[in-house]
């Protein structure tokens, strides 16, 4: 409070110094606050309709019958919520997505480590065909490869298991992108030191460089959990028995068979649950993730 | 902490820029120029990623490549036969074909227009880029003629349902683009002078983003029902008669699109965001000391400043535009009257229902191939960062 008054006093509130102190300074205040509170009204208008879904979901399915254009539940039930586990396989699809981005996220952390500290630090034959190459990659989307990964995987028999879901993102280039930019900007003398002191380069890719690059691995670590946790296309093609659908692909095919909505609700507090993970994981891990987008650009 | 903005910038100028970053990062770390055989070490890092990199990448390219030009049926394992250009000539030709001038002229012409810029640019282009423009004006070239070719009296597309889908996919991208990349500047520009509260107000536009597809569709597809949501409040509100956007002809697809801006447009957001940080503060200053007004500051501060990130917004838009499929195959399945079909879920109807695993993989391939033309057109035409 103490700043802006002093502000106002020495400041840019001069050219209306003849209508008054007082006065002046709430002109500035509003002009100062008005455009913020203007947009966190535009952001809580933004959030209606995930808040819509948190109310539907805490609503006793016959309310919903007569009337769901509300905004907070007249009648709190959890029902809803214990019915997801109760009734049809939505806890098995939870339980699948946990553990296939769970396996995508840590060998992608591992293999892109690994390949991007090769790349930005170590000499090697056929470096300069082998980079490009594998950043090529980039370029390449999903949709060009789901037909051959579909006759490898079949080949192995294992679509419908929880390799055949984690197993093709592993081969994406994304996050040795990421690695090898990170990788590459830190400075020659660190390991200059370890090299004279006899240190092996696993040594010193375990000692040294994997304890700095904690916050690039932690960022590119929710970036993959969050993008795998919402594949659709390959799930799709894949995992075709009940059992072996992701959350993702589960709730998708829910909405077919919901069409009459008599259970609104119910729908919406599976739509709750698919989300909390990541929503839990985005309000702790915010910055991060904002980052594994800046770093990778990637996207969906 | 540090190294992130210089790896943000980097991050930026992929793909354009990897090969000069090959270069660069071949210099620093080992001391030696020649390699001797302790080097070979390194592959031990690599090994792992090559494998799933080869395996799950390249191998399924070259083979998607491969499969385009035969019959390949999943089930029926006699079906595996060479048929050259076939499957392509089954997405782009009929019977009792003809051609006229004038068939979807504005697009032509405008496709042929932009070969002027085109070839420009491969003229003062360095030798690298040229083989992909060169590429990129054969392309074009040809289509701007061959989109003059239609059935005539009688005839009819091999599969005209190829032609709705991809229309549908290019209408998409052209409503969606500006729209989304629009939006997420405004809400940059307006943040970024938010003071405290960016970081909240960041968020907040953001949380969207990490909701899978299936959360989205059940959301709006319940949101924008004018019985069940709550768009048919304001419904009431105006008095318009109630209807369900997603399925009418004329309203599913900008429903697609409202649905898709409220979801994604935090990822613009945090891109912009990023680029706005950048720009040097100092700049503003001394426009505000030479009395510029906020208009001119935009045009002659923030717009140059931004272009970079513009081009890198723009491009990877239209890329993830193009790759549209998951929003409409939950909401609509491509109605009504095939108003929504898009082209993956037309790739992925013929090959996992109809298990023409051959004619789909064709079909992935000329996605892929838009896809990289329409970058490549993009990166030329759009303005560059070095113009400033």
């Amino acid at each position: 409070m103490s700043t802006t008054i002093s502000d106002t006093e020495t400041g840019a509130a001069k050219s209306q110094a003849e209508t008054g102190a007082v006065r002046a300074r709430r002109t500035r205040l509003f002009k100062k606050n008005a455009p913020s509170v203007i947009l966190f009204v535009i952001a809580l208008v933004w959030l209606i309709p995930l808040w819509w879904m948190f109310s539907l979901s805490l609503t006793p399915n016959e309310i919903l019958q007569r009337d769901s254009q509300i905004l907070l539940p007249p009648e709190i039930t959890f029902e809803n919520f214990i019915s997801v586990f109760q009734v049809g396989l939505s806890g098995r699809w939870f339980f699948n997505s946990m553990v296939v981005a769970t396996s995508t996220t840590l060998l992608t952390l591992f293999f892109s480590a690994m390949a991007g500290y090769a790349f930005a630090r170590l000499q090697f034959p056929f470096k300069k065909i082998l980079f490009p190459v594998v950043i090529a990659g980039l370029m390449v989307p999903q949709e060009t490869m789901f037909i051959p990964l579909f006759l490898i995987f079949d080949a192995f028999g294992l679509h419908n298991t929880h390799a055949g879901l984690f197993l093709p993102r592993v081969g994406v280039p994304l996050g040795v992108f990421i690695m090898t930019t990170f990788f590459a900007a830190i400075p020659g003398e660190v390991e200059e030191a370890a090299q004279i002191d006899g240190a092996s380069q696993w040594r010193i890719f375990r000692q040294i460089m994997l304890p700095m690059a904690t916050p690039a691995l932690t960022a590119l670590g929710i970036f993959t959990f969050v993008l795998t946790w919402n594949d659709y296309l390959w799930p799709l093609v894949s995992a075709t028995e009940r059992e072996m659908f992701t959350v993702t692909t589960g709730l998708a095919s829910l909405q077919g068979n919901f069409a009459q909505a008599t259970e609104l609700g119910a729908l919406m507090a599976r739509g709750v649950l698919a989300s909390l993970p990541l929503l839990i994981m985005f309000i702790i891990f915010q910055r991060q993730l904002i980052r594994g987008i800046s770093l990778g650009s990637g996207g969906k | 902490m540090v190294e992130t903005d210089s790896a943000h910038v980097q991050a930026e100028s992929a793909p354009k820029d990897d090969q000069g970053r090959g270069r660069k990062t071949a210099r620093p770390g080992g001391s030696k120029e020649r390699f001797n055989p302790t080097d070979l070490g390194a592959f031990g890092f690599l090994i792992p990623f090559l494998i799933a990199y080869a395996l799950f990448m390249l191998y399924p390219v070259i083979q998607a490549t491969v499969m385009s030009f035969y019959d390949w049926d999943f089930l029926d394992t006699t079906r595996r036969e060479f048929i050259g250009l076939e499957n392509f000539r089954r997405m782009f030709w009929g019977t009792e074909m003809t051609w006229s001038a004038e068939r979807l002229w504005p697009l032509r012409l405008l496709l042929l227009l932009m070969l002027v810029p085109l070839f420009r640019a491969m003229r003062k282009g360095s030798i690298p880029k040229a083989p992909a423009i060169s590429f990129a004006v054969l392309v074009v070239a040809i289509f701007g003629v061959w989109l003059g070719f239609h059935p005539g009296e009688g005839g009819r597309w091999f599969d005209s349902q190829f032609w709705l889908s991809f229309g549908n996919t290019l209408l998409f991208v052209v409503m969606s683009t500006p729209v989304i990349v629009g939006t997420g500047l405004a809400l940059a520009l307006a943040l970024n002078r938010g003071g405290r509260m960016v970081g909240v107000l960041r968020a907040m536009f953001f949380a969207p983003y990490v909701l899978s597809v299936a959360v989205l569709t059940l959301i709006w597809a319940f949101m924008l029902n004018p019985g069940i949501g709550l768009v048919g409040i304001f419904g009431d509100w105006f008095g318009a008669d109630p209807i369900n956007m997603l399925n009418s002809t004329t309203w599913a697809m900008p429903a697609i699109v409202l649905a898709t801006l409220w979801w994604t447009v935090g990822f613009n957001l945090v891109l912009f965001l990023a680029g706005l940080q950048d720009i040097d503060t100092q700049q503003y200053e001394a426009a505000s000391i030479d009395g510029a007004n906020a208009w001119q500051t935009f045009w002659n501060i923030t717009v140059p400043g931004l272009k970079r990130t513009i081009r890198l917004v723009v491009v990877l838009q239209v890329i993830y535009s193009f790759q549209i499929f998951g929003q409409v195959f939950i909401m609509t399945r491509g109605g009504p009257d095939g108003a929504t079909r898009v082209l993956i879920q037309h790739i992925f109807e013929r090959g996992f229902r109809d298990f023409e695993l051959g004619y789909a993989s064709a079909m992935s391939i000329v996605l892929f191939v838009a896809i990289i033309l329409v970058s490549i057109v993009q990166f030329v035409l759009l303005p560059k960062e070095d113009d400033a």
